[in-house]
């Protein structure tokens, strides 16, 4: 009897109050769903319109006679905004690519040092790593233009991957010390008690342990650099080498706006990170909810 | 297996004195354990013999090695970890297989080698799991069998049994006893629990504040602890400590207490208490050589009666003396109620006396 009581005083505990919020909870998330897919959904409609559909007013919700040409033009090498399209796509990827490769290679010893050895100003550096993040990214626009010009590096990519892990790493480092700081250090000892140089037990026992964590911080890395403009707008200003968040404006001129064009290209330009983070998804949550590796 | 030895070893952080001018030898097959509160240096001691952490100073012998300046992996020891540290993205047959890889044996050898490991500790049906597949116990196993899968010439254990629940503690506590004596392995092995120390090791280093305070056999640190610390760190329930001042009366040495009673001591008590610096000596006395009285008899002394424990078999009475309690183990059919004023008698063959200003025991000789 007097579990069938209890359970029925703990249905009411859980029903009453708590059902309140969990409802305010689901309409406060269809909201912010609404919020982030509806001008994902304009984007994907409008790239498949005419140009002469996209203006008429008022809209059409959906396309009369949806077109996939904004597509096709803008993948054709041998079509003039193909052709920019491609290089535009080609230079983000590898500024991206590159910014995200270095940022690793230095964050992951980095971290790894931060995290186990102490020596002196150990914490002074640390915070002088995460005080370039505490300002905005426009105060050091000038200093690093003037910086970049004195290395002559102005209108190439060396300026922008520089520039873009002036910014990635100190987030990569805090972010792969918190996982290293997470990974007993008996872990080690036993891998060198067994056998292992400090430097195998390193490459054998924690990097595996850490790799979530060096997926997750080359996600970052990689985003923030792929959408970057202010830099990229002013480092660069030939047609050859800019990036795609510059690119596309492109399609903006004067008079007129070709809006499919600017949507299409848009919509490709969020492919790779959409990708990114499907392929990644489950190292990418398990970074930023467990952080760790349970033992 | 090979002796190991600690020739004046020293570890400082700073100014601080970690392990404080540590000497032992413990001898090839020899079960030492290091015993002590936490943060008395045990831990540190064992990660010196490891390599873990570089020596301040003194020498560290394994074998007949100076081990000083030698990598972990070169001292050829194994540990066990109080966590285990049992590699969690690896299967237990790789977690064994470690070690042997790591001293690029044969693919043939590393797997007989093994089996072998895990048949003694019964673990072959593990050995496709993860760690984190398995209980307390089985990962306890497994961390065993680590080590012992590559026959190294020490084994370090740094408080492998105290993440087990008590049943099963108790249960590994003699597997790993009956391990030590079917191997002939040279074990150090640190721990705060004193009756893991007195259970199963041959000798034991009871250390406190980064200094070795005693190393001896366990009956012997039992029978004749070197001061107070000793004393009232070994033995379950602890040794009673009280303090009192000797007088000499005529021939006799008197101990006085504070509430006024007396305690004369027999002559070679008395020879002890006057070996003190000052008239402070202290009384130490373990429950089971305290008796107590209802009535007064001659040599008792009188004392009210606090808490008692019962059991099952025994029964433990504190009774408070001269702002002390006293340890009493009583047969569990005795009748005996708190606040009950009683007398206590100690016995003069079985007592121990202690510096009351340095709290270094008082011998006769």
């Amino acid at each position: 009897m007097t579990v069938m009581t209890d359970s029925a005083a703990d249905r009411r505990l859980r029903h009453k109050p708590i059902d309140g919020w969990r409802w305010a909870g689901r309409i406060f998330l269809v909201l912010m769903l609404i919020y982030t897919i509806v001008p994902m959904a304009w984007m994907l409609i409008t790239s498949l319109k005419t140009g002469f559909a996209a203006m008429m007013y008022p809209p059409q919700w959906l396309p009369a006679e949806p077109t996939l040409d904004n597509y096709t033009r803008l993948l054709d090498p041998k079509d003039t905004i193909g052709q920019d399209f491609l290089r535009y796509f080609w230079n983000s990827l590898w500024v991206s690519t590159a910014t995200t490769i270095l940022a690793v290679l230095v964050a992951v010893p980095a971290a790894y040092a931060f995290s186990r050895f102490r020596f002196p100003g150990r914490n002074f550096l640390f915070f002088a790593v995460l005080l370039r993040n505490m300002f905005p990214a426009v105060i050091f626009l000038v200093p690093l233009f003037i910086l970049m010009r004195w290395l002559g590096l102005v209108n190439t990519h060396g300026s922008l991957i520089l520039t873009y892990l002036t910014f990635g790493l100190p987030l990569a480092i805090w972010l792969l010390k918190g996982f290293y700081d997470n990974i007993p250090i008996q872990l080690e000892q036993a891998a060198r008690i067994d056998g292992a140089t400090r430097f195998q037990a390193f490459i054998l026992v924690v990097m595996p342990l850490s790799t979530p964590g060096i997926i997750a911080t080359a996600i970052y890395s990689f985003i923030g650099a792929w959408n970057e403009f202010i830099y990229a707008a002013t480092f660069l200003n030939k047609n050859d080498q800019m990036t795609l968040p510059v690119g596309i404006q492109r399609f903006f001129s004067e008079n007129t706006t070709d809006w499919p064009g600017l949507m299409a290209a848009s919509f490709m330009m969020s492919v790779p990170v959409v990708v990114l983070f499907l392929v990644l998804q489950k190292y990418f949550v398990r970074a930023l909810t467990e952080g760790a590796v349970k033992h | 297996m090979a002796q190991v030895i600690l020739k004046d070893v020293v570890k400082t952080y700073g100014g601080f004195y970690a392990v404080n001018h540590v000497s032992l030898k413990v001898a090839d097959g020899e079960f030492v354990a290091l015993v002590g509160p936490s943060g008395c240096g045990k831990t540190t001691t064992l990660n010196l013999v490891a390599g873990l952490i570089p020596i301040s100073g003194g020498d560290i012998y394994i074998g007949d090695r100076l081990v000083n300046d030698l990598d972990p992996k070169d001292r050829d020891i194994a540990m066990v970890f109080q966590n285990y540290a049992l590699y969690p993205n690896k299967s237990v047959y790789k977690n064994l297989a470690f070690p042997l890889q790591m001293r690029k044996l044969p693919k043939t050898e590393i797997d007989s080698k093994v089996m072998a490991a895990a048949k003694v500790l019964d673990i072959t049906h593990l050995l496709e799991r993860r760690p984190r597949e398995l209980s307390g116990g089985q990962q306890q196993r497994v961390a065993l069998g680590r080590a012992l899968v590559r026959d190294p010439r020490a084994f370090l254990m740094d408080e492998p049994l105290s993440n087990l629940d008590a049943k099963l503690r108790v249960q590994m506590r003699s597997e790993l006893k009956r391990f030590h004596q079917d191997l002939g392995a040279t074990i150090i092995y640190v721990t705060h629990d004193q009756l893991e120390a007195v259970t199963m090791a041959d000798k034991m280093a009871v250390m406190n504040g980064g200094y070795l305070q005693q190393y001896d056999s366990p009956a012997n640190v039992f029978a004749n602890p070197v001061n107070m610390f000793v004393a009232s760190f070994i033995g379950s329930p602890a040794m009673s400590l009280i303090p009192m001042i000797a007088v000499t009366r005529g021939t006799d040495v008197v101990l006085t207490s504070a509430e006024g009673w007396e305690l004369p001591l027999s002559a070679e008590n008395g020879r002890k208490a006057l070996k003190a610096k000052s008239d402070k000596v202290v009384l130490g006395a373990r429950h089971s050589t305290v008796k107590l009285h209802k009535s007064q008899v001659p040599g008792s002394v009188p004392s009210k009666v606090y808490t008692v424990e019962p059991t099952g078999d025994i029964t433990f009475v504190q009774t408070f003396l001269s702002g002390a309690l006293v340890n009493i183990s009583l047969d569990p059919t005795s009748r005996v109620e708190p606040d009950e004023n009683v007398f206590v008698e100690f016995d003069q063959k079985r007592m121990h006396l202690f510096d009351g200003e340095t709290e270094m025991a008082l011998t006769a000789a």
